[in-house]
């Protein structure tokens, strides 16, 4: 390559611009009453019943608002990053009104994407669950309400247990006998589908033992998953994945959707599973042959504190019409529509009285809601944690230990290494 | 004799080769509960449309698939006209700075794509304030991406064809006194139409199957949004539809297929033409 | 045509192709560089922290790191038998298709195009569903239900590999075919009437013409086999049991696209183009020697 065409090159693109493009400010500072509130919600396979609730909502809104237009636009779940990240980029895209995942929020606010919610003025939020309330907070800051939860507990084979004369764990530290137990009388079976990269099933493992991923000293992370307790809670959970109980070759790669599916193909006796996995396993050869208990404690009879998943509705920063933004936010987060969108679709409700309500009219939810009850927990709430999970710090250290690469102290002590790396930067 | 065993040979690695696709035909016809079974078998007996229903019923579905049709023809049209002026430059003449451009062309298809995103987005934002139609949120920046994207590869590519040509056919060409323009377009186009196929192809496959792009340019404007993007709602964390995704993706194929039927005749025909005219 | 003419006509023909390159490669390209050198996350590009200059800070964090410099070495060789394979496949079944009647070769092409142009996702899903210890149809009829293909490092290597020629042999096969047919009648005739054997034929009439073709397809190999990202993403389950099947895309990703860390991202780019440059440059060293011209 001739030197002098580059050196070219590089003075013309010296000229253009010396430093990456940023964009500009954007808090409008204005609050207009009128005009269309531009909303994102998440598409679903089968949308339709959301649409209609959301429809009602917006009638009801636009109703009590004159001049006011509400647009929706239902946008991939998995395209969500890009799109967040353009809209916090173009301005002139962005919606004002959005939904969505409580662990995307960390970094959302953090890129300024996100603007702060006083919710002190409504009175039904003072029902929101406090531990689901905690997934919209950072530093103590709230942006968002909590939509709906989705939350983890033990689904198990009737049909296999009963056969076998066994009952569900009440205990933790049960589970993995049982499973072992299982397998040993049915071999082609996997006592208990878990994943060497389940992230959301391992966690209940080490907050149960006491541990935790990392503690949060005045807003500052440290890592805390080489604490005694938290690699107790590693160990336990690395014990199922073993050749009598679900052998690495076939679970050590396995997320939440290969564990599930282990469970849907009738391969498994038991797994993990969420209440969004229901109507999966309603449609597979397990239909009818299975039950679902809370994931037990450490204690007997006790409940395992379950990570809390869940979508949030937030208002934009960069809005024009907070107000009206911070209103149709509160009037689809309410009660009444939280209660539609559950008949709708099936998402757990956030506050504590609805949660009640559809447990008792649904006997399927009870396990659920009284996980949820019980104190759920969530990952650290930095941007920091955005890079951890895309490093796969910690699945990656599950399956160190599940191959016998490393043994469970090394495994915690590197991931401790790399996750305070992440904390720091 | 000699032919029907190479024949035969030819047919198993077609069968071979298609197995996979039969494979992602045959889940898409799959009741739920059969996709992924303990006992997987080649064949259903309880064959069903509903997971095609799902990937048809895919709100605007007509709207996506004529978005995407529109970018991905746009864009073969115009990179094979372009592409062609530029390879017979850069194969016809000697001038400076040459190797550097060929050089250059490479370059460019080796940065990794994820890292230019960033910038190509601010890009389009400044030109969508000048133009909108090559902005954000229009299917132009689209068009205009996929287009940067393609030729460097298509350059080099019909390079490889126009050297193939040899140069005493231009010769005999211009003796006959054919004007340069006659000749690029009446004798050394079709010459290498075969190139054009394979490079056509790519071209097509690489804007139709994008959703990176899609994703990252067209952020509020649903109704500009491609087909592989609308079918991403198949696609969800903890609980993916793989019914719908393998009907979405073999409705996908099909054009692409219905493409290379299309044009398959000139990988052979090129030839013949020239030497008749 | 004096040498001055033929520069302006070069430039005439190449002027719309160096508008739509300088535009929309050259200048986000230079961008790149440039980002490489700072510490740019989402915040600083949407405008809510300030620039920071690193200078080389990205490349020491990159270069410093010892688990880079296996991925590398791993995408190096898991790249070079791609090639290699896809090469081989592609070329052979171009010969094959040659001397088949047309609708045996249609099948075969209409096979080698569904292949080519199957999303990358869905391509790599049916593999794996295929290859899936349990529920999969290959270790059915092999009755070796349980074994995991893709837990073991190099199964799971040459799994993907299998996968990645499978969906990459058809360009080869379609250019290569295309470019034995472009070859004119005249020359192959002239060649026999000089009473040369087919292998002659084949060696010394139709391979120096088919060169530049077979240089192209090599080049884009390369660059495309080490660039792979979808299938080892999509089936070692993003980067293997451990990250032991990371290649420098995935790794790229994993790193710091996922968490918006464009700078050090950039850098990551910044290396591979360098890299993949040396390589090309050394592939086209190596022709030159053996007398071809660029």
């Amino acid at each position: 390559m001739r030197l002098k065409t580059l050196v070219a090159v590089l003075g013309v693109g010296a000229v253009v611009a010396c430093a990456p493009v940023q964009s500009g400010p954007k808090n409008s500072g204005t609050d207009e009453q009128t005009g269309q509130v531009r909303v994102w919600l998440f598409d679903e396979v089968n949308r339709g019943p959301k649409e209609a609730v959301v429809k009602e909502a917006i009638s009801e809104f636009q109703g009590k608002h004159s001049g006011v237009t509400v647009d929706v636009q239902y946008i991939q779940v998995s395209s969500r990053a890009e799109r967040f990240k353009a809209a916090f980029s173009d301005p002139k895209s962005a919606p004002d009104v959005a939904e969505f995942g409580n662990t995307d929020l960390a970094g959302y606010v953090s890129a300024g994407g996100f603007s702060e919610l006083d919710l002190s003025g409504w009175t039904e939020s003072k029902d929101l669950v406090p531990t689901i309330l905690d997934t919209a907070k950072v530093d103590g800051k709230t942006y968002g309400v909590p939509w709906f939860v989705g939350v983890r507990a033990l689904y198990y084979r009737t049909d296999v247990f009963s056969e076998l004369g066994l009952k569900p764990p009440t205990s933790l530290d049960e589970i993995a006998p049982l499973a072992r137990e299982i397998r040993q009388r049915k071999p082609e079976l996997i006592g208990i589908s878990a994943g060497g990269k389940y992230l959301f099933a391992a966690l209940p493992f080490i907050w149960a033992n006491g541990g935790d991923l990392a503690k949060s000293d005045g807003g500052k992370f440290t890592a805390a998953i080489d604490s005694p307790q938290a690699r107790a809670g590693v160990a336990k959970y690395a014990e199922l994945i073993k050749d009598d109980i679900c052998p690495p070759a076939a679970c050590a790669g396995n997320g939440g959707d290969a564990s599930v599916e282990a469970f849907r193909a009738g391969k498994a006796a038991m797994t993990i599973g969420g209440d969004f996995n229901r109507k999966s396993v309603d449609a597979s050869s397990a239909a009818g042959k299975y039950a679902v208990v809370p994931l037990p404690g450490k204690d007997k009879g006790s409940v395992a504190p379950a990570f809390a998943g869940g979508n949030l509705l937030g208002v934009l920063k960069g809005t024009q019409r907070k107000t009206l933004a911070t209103e149709f936010t509160q009037l689809l987060a309410s009660k009444k529509y939280q209660q539609k969108m559950y008949a709708a679709m099936g998402n757990l409700p956030t506050f504590s009285d609805v949660q009640k309500q559809v447990a008792d009219s649904d006997k399927f939810l009870e396990p659920f809601t009284k996980t949820l009850q019980s104190g759920t927990k969530f990952v650290p709430v930095t941007p920091a944690w955005a890079k951890i999970e895309a490093q796969a710090v910690v699945p990656t250290m599950l399956q160190e230990v599940v191959t016998g690469a490393k043994n469970v102290d090394t495994a915690t002590a590197d991931a401790a290494k790399t996750m305070n790396a992440a904390f720091t930067s | 004799m000699r032919r029907w065993i190479t024949e035969s040979f030819v047919l198993v690695v077609a069968a071979v080769v298609a197995f996979p696709l039969f494979w992602m035909v045959l889940s898409a016809f799959k009741p739920e509960d059969e996709i992924i079974s303990a006992d997987p078998v080649p064949w259903t007996t309880r064959p069903t449309l509903d997971s095609f229903t799902r990937a048809l019923t895919v709100a605007n579905f007509g709207r996506y698939f004529m978005n995407s049709i529109i970018v991905a023809l746009i864009v073969v049209a115009l990179s094979i006209l372009i592409s062609f002026l530029a390879a017979t430059a850069l194969t016809r003449f000697r001038f400076r700075s040459r190797t550097t451009l060929l050089v250059m062309l490479l370059v460019v298809q080796m940065v990794p794509v994820e890292a230019l995103t960033v910038p190509l987005f601010f890009l389009m934002r400044s030109v969508g304030d000048s133009v909108p139609v090559f902005g954000l949120n229009h299917l132009g920046s689209l068009v205009l991406v996929h287009l940067a994207f393609s030729l460097p590869f298509a350059i080099w590519m019909l390079r490889g064809f126009v050297a193939a040509v040899p140069v005493e056919l231009e010769e005999a060409a211009t003796l006959d006194g054919a004007s340069r323009f006659r000749f690029l377009w009446q004798v050394l186009f079709p010459l290498v139409a075969p190139g054009l196929v394979a490079t056509s192809v790519l071209s097509f496959i690489h804007a139709w199957n994008d959703f990176l792009f899609a994703k990252t340019f067209i952020i509020s404007a649903v109704e500009n949004q491609t087909l592989p993007l609308a079918l991403q709602v198949f696609v969800k964390p903890d609980q993916n539809d793989w019914g719908a995704i393998m009907a979405g993706s073999t409705l996908m194929t099909i054009p692409v297929l219905i493409f290379f039927v299309l044009v398959q005749r000139r990988l052979v025909s090129g030839l013949a033409g020239a030497v008749k005219g | 045509m004096t040498a001055k003419g033929q520069g302006r006509t070069a430039f005439a023909y190449l002027a719309p192709a160096l508008l739509v390159l300088a535009g929309l490669l050259a200048y986000p390209i230079y961008q790149l560089v440039l980002i490489s050198l700072y510490d740019y996350g989402q915040e600083q590009v949407s405008g809510g922290a300030p620039l920071e200059f690193l200078g080389l800070g990205n490349y020491q964090e990159l270069l410093g790191n010892q688990q880079f410099w296996g991925v590398l070495g791993q995408t190096v060789a898991f790249a070079a038998v791609c090639v290699v394979g896809t090469l081989l496949v592609g070329a052979f079944l171009a010969i094959l298709a040659t001397r088949v009647r047309t609708w045996v070769r249609m099948t075969l092409f209409l096979a080698a195009l569904g292949a080519w142009s199957t999303p990358a996702v869905a391509g790599s899903t049916i593999w794996l569903f295929l290859f899936d210890a349990n529920f999969g149809f290959v270790n059915e009829v092999l009755g070796i239900q349980g074994f995991s293909w893709t837990f073991d490092k190099w199964t799971a290597f040459g799994l993907v590999a299998a996968q990645v020629i499978w969906c990459s042999f058809p360009f080869v096969m379609v250019t290569l075919y295309a470019g034995i047919k472009a070859i004119p009648g005249e020359v192959l005739e002239a060649a026999a009437l000089d009473g040369a054997s087919a292998f002659r034929t084949a060696w010394s009439v139709t391979l120096p013409l088919l060169r530049p073709i077979i240089l192209v397809v090599t080049i884009q190999s390369i660059i495309w086999d080490f660039k792979v990202f979808t299938q080892i993403y999509v089936m070692t389950g993003g980067g293997g049991i451990a990250g032991r099947n990371l290649v420098l895309n995935v790794y790229a990703y994993q790193q710091a696209f996922a968490a918006s860390e464009y700078g050090l991202g950039a850098a990551i780019g910044v290396v591979m183009t360098v890299l993949l440059l040396g390589i090309t440059m050394f592939y086209l060293r190596a022709l030159r020697r053996s007398g071809e011209v660029l």
